[in-house]
């Protein structure tokens, strides 16, 4: 695993004196990087033989690496000062929308990496929509888009229902009072976002529903049975877990393709054999106990595979 | 007809005719996965996101690798976890994988000289967008949810760390070479004259 900071875990040798030494060397090397860059864009401009747009493809190239190594020798000089580095800091030369995650396991270095986030429905483990921002976002700011998203969908559905958003239920990381009243501005119920670390009650009570429905003033869009369910599933929230798991083993815990934009399209497809996976496990039936009363709840068909 | 005429490089030969869904039984798991895709609007998703994005600009040349055969290998890719040269190696010998990418016959004594390449299978991918990629998603949800499988009503979320996994220049990859480079120039004698050998 690639890594940054303090080793928690196992012998981690830190050559300090090492990296301070190459350091030197390698800014006084790359000093004369600015001046190469501006002999660089002027011959490019002068060179007869290549077409205007491939002379502005290299101009292009070339400004990215030029501030590429600005940033990197910026960050390199506070590195080895001893100064704290900015919450988002440069990891991978080629790529700098890698970040450090801060998130996942404790007590242990933090990975390089992307951060994706998905919207999946409590029963089959459907993804409805999944995004991956560039950097290190908060979890509320991932909500919104992926909502957009999922309605998105929604708008091509033709039928004489249209499907609509009930709920939304998420961690403790979710928890924003900004983001709770974009989504009942949207008529969509945010019981399922926990406001502490106790467990949602899965079972509330006619008094506490009417509660819930006021504060979030959807009285007359959402019903108590839908303030119900929403509660269940905020209660089953960690089955998400598992859906995540399934992706893991599919590949999306290591990105093999390029940039960002070969994160996105390798979660995209990752996402989409899950999706198609979890819909034979709908038509066959292979559903736990759990998912299949969910299902019934939502009144969602199984059809008989012979 | 359309897809076997643009494959027929690979797929010429004059002997009998395999039907892939006959060979393929319904229990299949690659054959019930392949089930569940609309794959007609996807493939004409991709086509009007490629066609506006990247235009034909001359008339002619080889009849393209179909849309669908790529698409199919690369959501199969991602299934059953083969790279890009392992899958396109199962499409010239494994049956399913033919009737995944939507290859409705085969002829049997095809030399098979040829088949999709894993560079064309690459280059599909680069043409791909985010913008397309949230569509696909769309439109496969959209279908599910058609057919009743599916409810948006409830919705769970959350996020998980991907580590980029790319070889490419890391710290620790900085620091390696920094610290060979460091001991070779402590030594120069080791990498300028080889010891000598005793007789």
């Amino acid at each position: 695993m690639r890594c940054f900071g303090r080793q928690c875990r196992g012998q981690g040798k830190i050559f300090v004196k090492l990296v301070r030494q190459t350091e030197t060397q390698l800014l006084a090397l790359g000093d004369s990087i600015a001046a190469l860059a501006q002999e660089a864009h002027q011959a490019l401009q002068e060179a007869p033989h290549l077409s205007a747009a491939k002379r502005e493809r290299l101009a292009n190239a070339l400004r990215t690496a030029q501030e590429a190594h600005q940033q990197i020798s910026t960050q390199s000089r506070q590195l080895t000062q001893g100064k704290k580095l900015p919450h988002c800091k440069i990891v991978n030369a080629y790529d700098p929308t890698i970040a450090p995650i801060m998130k996942g396991k404790s007590n242990c270095p933090a990975q390089f990496g992307r951060k994706p986030g998905i919207m999946s429905e409590p029963t089959a483990g459907f993804i409805f929509a999944c995004a991956v921002p560039v950097g290190n976002p908060t979890d509320p700011s991932y909500v919104v888009p992926l909502v957009d998203k999922v309605q998105h969908a929604i708008a091509r559905v033709g039928g004489p229902t249209t499907p609509a958003i009930h709920s939304v239920a998420g961690d403790l990381g979710v928890n924003d009072a900004a983001l709770r009243q974009a989504l009942h501005d949207r008529g969509i119920l945010s019981v399922g976002i926990p406001k502490t670390v106790e467990p949602i009650n899965p079972e509330p009570s006619p008094a506490d529903i009417g509660h819930l429905l006021n504060e979030a003033g959807v009285h007359r869009k959402r019903t108590p049975y839908q303030v119900q369910l929403a509660c269940a599933c905020g209660y089953s929230r960690p089955v998400v877990e598992s859906h995540i798991a399934t992706l893991l083993t599919r590949g999306a815990g290591q990105l093999r393709y390029k940039g960002p934009h070969g994160a996105v399209v390798q979660l995209g497809m990752t996402v989409m054999a899950h999706n198609a996976a979890a819909l034979v496990r709908i038509r066959q039936q292979r559903l736990s106990k759990r998912a299949q009363k969910f299902r019934r709840l939502l009144g969602l068909r199984c059809r008989k595979v012979n | 007809m359309r897809l076997l005429r643009h494959l027929q490089h690979w797929l010429r030969g004059s002997g009998p005719r395999l039907q892939v869904a006959d060979v393929v039984p319904k229990t299949n798991s690659i054959r019930q996965w392949t089930d569940t895709f609309p794959w007609a609007k996807l493939v004409e998703a991709v086509e009007q996101s490629c066609a506006s994005r990247f235009p034909k600009r001359a008339p002619g040349g080889r009849h393209p690798i179909p849309t669908r055969v790529l698409l199919a290998l690369e959501l199969l890719k991602h299934e059953v976890g083969a790279s890009d040269e392992a899958i396109c190696e199962r499409l010239r010998t494994d049956v399913a994988v033919m009737y995944a990418c939507g290859l409705d016959e085969v002829q049997l004594d095809s030399p098979q000289e040829h088949f999709v390449l894993p560079e064309t299978l690459a280059q599909f991918r680069s043409r791909l967008d985010d913008a397309l990629m949230d569509e696909l998603l769309a439109l496969q949800a959209a279908a599910a949810m058609d057919e009743g499988l599916v409810s948006p009503a409830h919705l769970l979320v959350d996020t998980f760390p991907a580590e980029q996994g790319s070889q490419r220049v890391t710290d620790a990859t900085t620091l390696y070479k920094a610290q060979k480079k460091s001991s070779n120039s402590s030594c120069p004698s080791r990498s300028t004259a080889p010891p000598e050998q005793p007789h």
